[in-house]
């Protein structure tokens, strides 16, 4: 698409919502930023000049308020998901899709029905169940239930279509075990697809809010998004060390993308197409 | 390759899922409250007391800042696991907890604790039939605090406020005088809270439920404090705050002149060494044209309760009767230490004759002896009826008062049906 | 597979193999919760003791003014925010792909930004932002927009908008990533060919690329649809517990809050949930008629 003249109207404008948007989407972190280096007042005054506090800020955010503690459960917890996590599911998924059969296809549309149901839904019951086997207050309670994704094995489905099933066929006469086919032939070629997953399952777990809430009850387990929304109900609220948080909260986030954008774009697009 | 995965995967599930080791640390007990400042602090210095005769017991005081009562239901839920030994309760909470879960407290009675020794009304909560299950904290004496300085920047003199029984009337003349000279808002309100009907209401000593437990709303005195509250806004006279600690930075950092609490926020108060030799309190104002209004009322006040699932609940009893119902000269130094750093008023009879009970506090305006103006206050007000609905109702009550001060109600009696219906959905009776 | 005979067995019976830890999983967290909740859903609990009410829990709901009202909000967020958010998107995407071609790359990356934050940490972030004395206020009062601050978190009305615009600032820019990905798969020949014929550029928007989108509006109308029913951390973090005063309660707050703060009891509150079960299905279900069979 060629434009004739640089400056017509129309390419202003769109230089014009391109800034603005810009702009509203990068202030907030840009602010945030910013607070880490202030007192807590100037904070909330909403100074926009750095300040000299971030030492003193991060003392706090580790000594008074333990963020290196939240921040190891948060990795433990997010970590061993993926782990689990893509490990069930690409099994799965390489079950149903490389092995199918009339059973399996039911059962699968049944899964995906499933899809619909919100979390709330199924929280209550849950609750009662890990109360019942005394895991409440515990990772394991958060782990778990993640492990399983309806969504990821319906992601890892669409891309095991994409693996010849000739090429599968050729090792089963060279009589290679079909768990050898799966491990040697054609998880080396799903790479992409087992990192977009776990990204999209370690973002998820990461992030998770609700169900921690409800299960943790102490700080020794806290993970980091609790940390921070219990931090908001304080007495005197440190806003300074609040902001570190918040900024350790999205690093990992923010580095997974920006050094991993491909596969972190396709793990949340699934299969759009 | 594959069993080496295997293993490694069998590890780390393990790993994950074998529950942190709780075998009952022998010596130890876990306490779960609020305000470190407040509460947080009185324990600690409780647990140095005991610590003194019993220095291998280690007593974990955990801050609970949000929704102490969720967490404890679900442990409550849970038959107990994830619980600590001891948790403070507010006492307006309380029968809830004892209405549902009959067997989840140990009865303290029962235990031995001998309660002619504690004020009267802390024990009526925490009885059911011939149970009594907690040992009574603090009481929530209340007064209206004010910065002198700030009274004095508009021209008028603090002293000749100091000690009064003032109406409410009053307080809008102080105010309207304070705004004109000084641009401040006299009292600083917390629209996502209760306290300020409330205390005004209790110091009428009108209940909000009727004996049968069943809801009350259209009382004089609920009336006539929200008709005063709608007042107060109107002129000018309230800082509004959309939650508790943006309060608490309010009056802390100077915003408004003055606020309207119980003595516990004494705590909140000396955290800010800054404002030292500013604050002065004067008697709760009086609620004009209703029966029984006093100048003084009470909001809040909590006391501790021991879990039955507690796994060390001998020890916790042992350090409960040690401190907080003892007599000994190293208990009652405590309760004299704490009452003047943060304002923590035991109900613990004997306690009442620590020095600084009566002394005078440097901390406040002219040394102000604040207790002692508490204690007289404390001594005025009825007992009160909680109910197991109580929550209920003060969500209620407040979310129905919002609209009036934005404007958007136009009478008392729009509020207190919207109350009324969002009680009944809410609560389903 | 078909192959017949033992070797279709073992190979039947190694796909069982594959699904078999999913589904141990499946069943207990999601199979075991869903069938427990029947037992929940006809009972009212007080405490430790429950008791039978049938349908009762469902007649509570139907007086339940806040419930109601919760659900209004829910409808409200989706029927403001979801548009305005896909237009947004809509037309972020077409700019970048069609109007710059420089900082094309680094664009994508600004707007996608929002999205990595949690749902927790930009609601921390907002509800600073947003106080009366806080940053937002100053400025719209340094640069004389506003004569008195915006109560953002103390109104209902400023609130609900509050809501609306956090929720389009964190999201728009991953539904634009969406929308990139379609309009990049759609052939340039078939522009060309409209060009050839003589269609405006706004006529190829609305013939070509709107239509060939569809699929993908679908599914980002979907995926809001259903997030935005379950709505809880912003209206618990940034609004304070669905306030002022109940002016963005969510179903799902409520929910929350009848089961874990106010009175704990999970009969109801399982009850609820499945209404809002009930309604996500029938928004899906409406979406996918109205927008095309898409096949999911």
């Amino acid at each position: 698409m060629s434009v004739v003249r640089k400056w017509s109207p129309a390419r202003l404008l769109v230089w014009f919502v391109l800034v603005v948007g810009g702009f509203i989407s990068l202030f907030p972190f840009f602010w945030m930023l910013i607070g880490t280096t202030l007192n807590p007042n100037d904070v909330v005054r909403g100074i926009i000049v750095p300040g000299s506090e971030i030492a003193s800020n991060w003392v706090k955010a580790t000594k008074n308020y333990n963020l290196l503690l939240f921040f190891v459960n948060s990795l433990k917890i997010a970590l061993l998901t993926v782990l689990l996590g893509v490990l069930i599911n690409a099994l799965a998924a390489f079950g149903f899709e490389k092995y199918k059969s009339k059973g399996r296809e039911k059962i699968f549309g049944i899964l995906l029905l499933t899809l619909i149901i919100p979390q709330i839904a199924i929280v209550i019951p849950m609750f009662r169940l890990f109360s019942f086997l005394h895991l409440l207050n515990t990772h394991a309670a958060i782990i778990l239930p993640s492990v399983m994704s309806v969504f990821i094995i319906f992601f890892m489905r669409q891309n095991f279509k994409m693996f010849p099933t000739e090429i599968m066929e050729a090792a089963r006469v060279d009589g290679t075990s079909e768990f050898g086919i799966l491990v040697r032939i054609v998880s080396p070629s799903m790479k992409a697809t087992f990192a977009s997953a776990a990204i999209y399952m370690f973002i998820g777990q990461w992030n998770s809010y609700l169900w921690p809430l409800m299960t943790i009850l102490t700080d020794a387990k806290k993970t980091l998004p609790i940390a921070m929304s219990s931090m908001m109900s304080m007495y005197t609220i440190e806003y300074g060390a609040l902001m570190i948080i918040v900024c350790m909260s999205i690093l990992p986030v923010l580095i997974l993308f920006l050094t991993m954008q491909k596969q972190f774009v396709a793990g949340l697009l699934g299969s759009v197409k | 390759m594959k069993k080496g995965l295997v293993f490694a995967l069998a590890l780390i599930l393990f790993a994950a899922l074998v529950p942190g080791l709780s075998a009952a640390d022998a010596k130890k007990v876990t306490v779960w409250c609020w305000d470190p400042n407040f509460n947080g602090y009185s324990m600690k210095q409780a647990a140095a007391v005991y610590n003194k005769a019993h220095p291998d017991v280690t007593i974990e005081i955990v801050d609970i800042p949000e929704n102490i009562e969720g967490k404890i239901t679900a442990g409550l839920q849970a038959g107990g696991s994830g619980l600590p030994d001891i948790a403070l309760f507010q006492d307006f909470r309380i029968e809830q907890f004892l209405q549902d879960y009959p067997q989840g407290f140990v009865d303290l009675k029962a235990a031995g604790v001998d309660y002619s020794k504690f004020a009267a009304y802390k024990v009526g909560p925490m009885t059911v039939g011939k149970s009594i299950y907690g040992i009574p904290f603090d009481t929530g004496s209340t007064g209206l605090w004010l910065r002198a300085d700030m009274i004095k920047a508009a021209g008028l003199n603090p002293d000749s406020y100091m000690g009064k029984n003032l109406k409410w009337s009053d307080i809008v003349k102080l105010g309207l005088a304070v705004k004109a000279k000084t641009g401040k808002a006299l009292i600083a309100y917390d629209t996502t809270n209760y306290d300020f009907i409330r205390i005004m209401v209790q110091s009428t000593g009108t209940q909000f439920f009727n004996k049968d437990g069943s809801l009350n709303l259209r009382t004089p005195a609920l009336k006539a404090a929200i008709a005063q509250v709608k007042d107060l806004n109107d002129k000018g006279i309230l800082y509004l705050t959309e939650g508790w600690n943006n309060w608490i930075s309010a009056f802390n950092n100077g915003d408004s002149a003055g606020l309207l609490q119980a003595l516990w926020i004494i705590g909140t108060l000396k955290s800010k060494p800054e404002n030292a030799g500013k604050w002065m309190v004067i008697p709760t104002p009086l609620l004009e044209g209703v029966a029984g209004a006093q100048n003084a009322s009470n909001n809040g006040g909590s006391s501790w309760y021991v879990f039955a699932s507690s796994p060390n609940k001998a020890l916790a009893l042992d350090f409960l009767k040690s401190t907080w119902a003892s007599s000994t000269p190293a208990a009652l130094a405590f309760y004299n230490d704490i009452l003047k750093q943060c304002g923590a008023m035991g109900t613990y009879l004997p306690s009442r004759t620590g020095t600084n009970y009566t002394a005078p506090d440097e901390y406040f305006y002219k040394s102000q002896a604040v207790f002692k103006d508490f204690s007289a206050w404390m001594e005025k007000v009825p007992v009160l009826m909680y109910t197991a609905n109580y929550q209920t109702m003060n969500t209620a009550v407040k979310n129905a008062v919002l609209p009036l001060l934005q404007g958007k109600t136009k009478s008392i009696d729009d509020v207190l049906t919207a109350a009324e219906t969002e009680y009944k959905q809410t609560s389903g009776q | 597979m078909n192959k017949r005979g033992s070797y279709y067995r073992y190979l039947n019976r190694f796909g069982w193999l594959c699904v078999a830890p999913a589904m141990v999983f499946y069943s207990l967290f999601m199979l075991y919760p869903i069938l427990s909740s029947l037992y929940y859903v006809t009972r009212k609990w007080k405490g430790m003791s429950n008791t039978f009410v049938g349908l009762g829990n469902f007649a509570r709901m139907a007086q339940d003014k806040i419930f109601q009202l919760a659900l209004g909000h829910n409808f409200l967020f989706m029927f403001t925010q979801i548009p305005l958010m896909i237009f947004l998107a809509l037309i972020l995407a077409v700019i970048l792909n069609q109007g710059i071609k420089r900082l094309r790359g680094s664009f994508r990356v600004i707007f996608f930004l929002p999205c990595v934050t949690s749902l927790v940490a930009y609601s921390v972030l907002f509800r600073i932002l947003l106080q009366s004395n806080g940053l937002l206020n100053n400025i719209m009062m340094n640069a004389h927009l506003i004569a008195s601050p915006i109560g953002w978190l103390n109104d209902p009305f400023w609130a609900q908008t509050t809501i609306i615009l956090a929720l389009t600032w964190r999201w728009t820019g991953y539904n634009m990533v969406f929308f990139l990905v379609g309009l990049q798969s759609i052939d340039s020949e078939i522009y060309e060919a409209a060009e050839v014929d003589g269609a405006s550029k706004v006529r190829q928007f609305f013939r070509i690329t709107l239509p060939l989108l569809l699929p993908v509006i679908l599914f980002s109308a979907v995926t809001s649809t259903s997030g935005t029913m379950q709505l809880f951390d912003e209206p618990n973090i940034l609004t304070n517990q669905g306030g002022p005063g109940n002016g963005t309660m969510t179903a799902a707050l409520y929910i929350y809050r009848q089961a874990f703060v106010l009175n704990s009891d999970f009969g109801y509150a399982t009850a609820m949930s499945y209404i809002v079960v009930l309604i996500s299905g029938v928004f899906a279900f409406v979406q996918m008629k109205l927008l095309g069979g898409r096949d999911k």
